[in-house]
């Protein structure tokens, strides 16, 4: 009997503590099966709290379906540094397991090199919509995740234009009407901002761009086979030569942030710069309302295109030992629940059928633009040949170079750089 | 037990000898081997190319020469700058009793700032603070570009150069001021000599060995100027600031990915360099054995 008790006391005393340890197991996060540590690195540090917010989420999700405990590790060197680190890296077989780069100017190389992993069968791929697909693709395979998928012209004020009655040019004689105009009205029609020359050089992406696309679709395939000048593009600097004489002072002084708080300040009517730019301007001015245009270069409207593009995607190292994890991250990118409010909180425009939000309305003055069919991909144009045409605005603008010149160097560099390959 | 003096020399230097061969040495071999290379400094593989990236650089590649140029200009202005300043700097404080640690902590303190945080400072000063004395109490001279302009930005990037690089320079001409032996001095002003005098008959010649040291550093670090200009002026407008190494560094990095191409640069510039300090050496070796 009195064994009896003694058992039953400890089956109920046993009972009591399973119960409680259950109550308390059920209270916590499930025990992770194994963790997993993966380092990601990427090339936009202004982000650096909503991309660890969101990797948070992510592993929290893994240890929740998976049992995983997902350490991650984000990187964040500075733009100007990140593809020399990033080069270093991989070349010291130290790669981070996901990494930024830019899709167009850097996602070949990288995919030539056999570095990226293959993601056209992951469901991410099955998501994205088919313009933005084909800017992460080569021979039809997706290889990056996109982040930003921009539509872009130059920028315009649009408080300014109301008041004095204007809409954006569709041609080079439209533009300098608006110049005209704006200056009556005390306005400065273009901030510049050149001390940094990859902003110069967005005036020759975009009007060369839409002048190759309009008149000479060609040139850039004949340039590259040496059969080719920038004589027949010239017209690009006409709309240069516009803009540098209507601009604010000190450009060579002014860098880009600079330039995007003049902006959201009002000091010029229009900032021939993307809308990545948008959150910065923002930041100083909430209340600016921007809108996007189409530079135009001539007096034909179908050379007036916006630049449809794919900036930063994410990419996956072919070889990284977690490849099922590293994986499993970049389709949380685009995952259906948690992507939308990620994309839309970077004010990135989405670029897949799981984002639910309405666009920025200069993206939506972009899209027009799109959907009328005046858009341009691209121009795959060599490193070397985008930034001599940086420097050579800068100089350009400082009146060191004249036009000949600039077309001189350039066909000399195009040349040099083909025999480079 | 005697141990072999140069054996206890070895030993004490080893240390540090093994570590400038695994940073200085080794990166510096293979470098050399990948300027025969095409190596894109991405792909994990590359192809033999001989002398071709040489040969490119001798008679093609004449922004790799006018950065050459550009870099030769500014190492005369800035080593006889740098020298004259400390030299006078370090005159100066040493002839004050009660302030001279005061002076010399000032005036070393740029060199305790990192070239590269120092060059953002100046380029922050030159465009925005500059602006203020011209637009706000009517000081017109300030009213100009000084890293827009091709020829001014050459006289900013000297300016931030002498300011970072007079203190640590004046440093081992205090050292070697403190050195000159009190009698020496008071015999020359008993003979009648005056201040002037003294200096280039008494000091000046007591200190050779300090020249032969400021100018190697100052010469060295000329050629391998990289910091002030990157954060000052970043080569430009265009290229007009261009120095050799912002032009190795961008055909790395920047331009084209050309790594095999860029250490060929490289390997090119520690020639010249090399070949430009031998004959410094051997000029003031001379000099000195002649005072």
């Amino acid at each position: 009997m009195k064994k009896t008790a003694i058992v039953a006391v400890m089956v109920i005393l046993l009972a009591a503590v399973a119960y409680g340890g259950g109550r308390t197991e059920a209270s916590q996060a499930a025990p992770a099966d194994r963790n997993v540590t993966l380092n990601v690195m990427m090339s936009f540090p202004r982000f650096t709290e909503q991309m660890e917010a969101y990797f948070d989420q992510f592993r929290e999700k893994m240890l929740a379906e998976r049992g995983i405990d997902v350490t991650i590790v984000l990187e964040m060197p500075s733009s100007e540094q990140y593809n020399n680190i990033l080069q270093t890296r991989l070349s010291s077989n130290d790669a981070p397991d996901l990494f930024t780069l830019h899709a167009s100017a850097d996602l070949p190389t990288y995919q030539k090199a056999g570095y990226l992993a293959d993601l056209s069968d992951q469901p991410l791929a099955a998501t994205l919509y088919p313009n933005v697909r084909e800017t992460v693709s080569i021979d039809g395979k997706v290889y990056a995740v996109p982040f930003e998928s921009t539509v872009w012209g130059y920028l315009y004020n649009k408080d300014i234009f109301e008041a004095a009655g204007l809409e954006p040019a569709d041609t080079l004689d439209e533009m300098k009407r608006v110049v005209e105009v704006l200056k009556a009205n005390g306005h400065t029609p273009f901030l510049l901002a050149f001390q940094e020359q990859w902003v110069p050089q967005l005036m020759t992406a975009l009007a060369l761009g839409g002048k190759v696309s309009g008149h000479v679709p060609d040139w850039v395939e004949r340039m590259y086979a040496n059969n080719g000048s920038y004589r027949e593009v010239e017209d690009v600097l006409d709309i240069i030569e516009l803009i540098m004489a209507n601009g604010t002072p000190r450009a060579m002084e002014t860098g880009s942030e600079q330039g995007a708080a003049n902006f959201a300040n009002g000091r010029a009517a229009m900032f021939v710069q993307g809308t990545w730019s948008a959150e910065s301007i923002l930041s100083v001015n909430p209340n600016i309302r921007i809108g996007v245009g189409a530079l135009p270069v001539n007096n034909d409207p179908s050379c007036t295109m916006v630049n449809l593009a794919t900036t930063t995607s994410l990419a996956v190292y072919s070889r990284t030992p977690e490849r099922e994890m590293a994986l499993a991250l970049a389709n949380y990118i685009l995952d259906q629940e948690a992507s939308s409010a990620l994309y839309e909180s970077l004010k990135f425009n989405p670029v897949a059928t799981v984002h639910q939000f309405d666009q920025f309305p200069w993206a939506e003055d972009a899209s027009a633009y799109v959907a009328a069919g005046r858009a341009y991909r691209d121009l795959v144009l060599p490193p070397a040949v985008t930034d001599e045409q940086g420097k050579l605005l800068q100089s350009l603008y400082v009146n060191q170079i004249d036009r000949e010149d600039f077309i001189r160097i350039m066909d000399q560099t195009f040349a040099a750089a083909n025999s480079a390959r | 037990m005697k141990t072999n003096p140069n054996i206890r020399v070895l030993l004490f230097a080893a240390p540090a000898l093994l570590v400038f061969i695994a940073i200085k040495l080794v990166p510096v071999i293979l470098g050399m081997g990948y300027s025969l290379t095409n190596w894109n400094g991405i792909d994990p593989s590359w192809r033999y190319v001989g002398i071709d990236n040489f040969v490119e650089i001798f008679t093609r590649d004449a922004h790799f020469w006018t950065a050459m140029v550009f870099t030769i200009r500014y190492s005369l202005f800035v080593v006889i700058l740098l020298n004259v300043l400390a030299l006078g700097l370090a005159l100066a404080i040493e002839s004050q009793r009660r302030t001279r640690g005061l002076f010399r902590t000032i005036f070393y303190l740029p060199n305790m700032i990192s070239m590269i945080i120092g060059g953002y400072m100046w380029n922050f000063i030159f465009t925005q603070v500059v602006y203020h004395f011209s637009d706000n109490w009517g000081w017109m001279f300030f009213d100009q570009s000084w890293i827009g302009d091709p020829t001014r930005s050459f006289y900013a990037i000297l300016t931030v150069a002498v300011w970072g690089g007079a203190g640590y320079l004046m440093v081992i001409y205090i050292a070697a001021l403190q050195s000159v032996p009190q009698v020496l001095q008071e015999a020359a002003t008993i003979d009648g000599a005056g201040s002037i005098r003294r200096f280039f008959s008494v000091t000046l010649p007591m200190i050779k060995q300090a020249f032969t040291i400021c100018l190697f550093i100052s010469l060295n670090n000329a050629f391998q100027v990289f910091d002030v200009v990157f954060a000052l002026t970043g080569g430009g407008p265009g290229r007009s600031t261009q120095v050799v190494a912002i032009n190795i560094y961008e055909e790395a990095f920047a331009r084209s990915n050309r790594f095999g191409y860029a250490t060929a640069k490289s390997t090119v510039l520690f020639a010249v360099l090399l070949a430009v300090t031998a004959v410094q050496l051997w000029i003031m070796k001379r000099r000195e054995e002649e005072l």
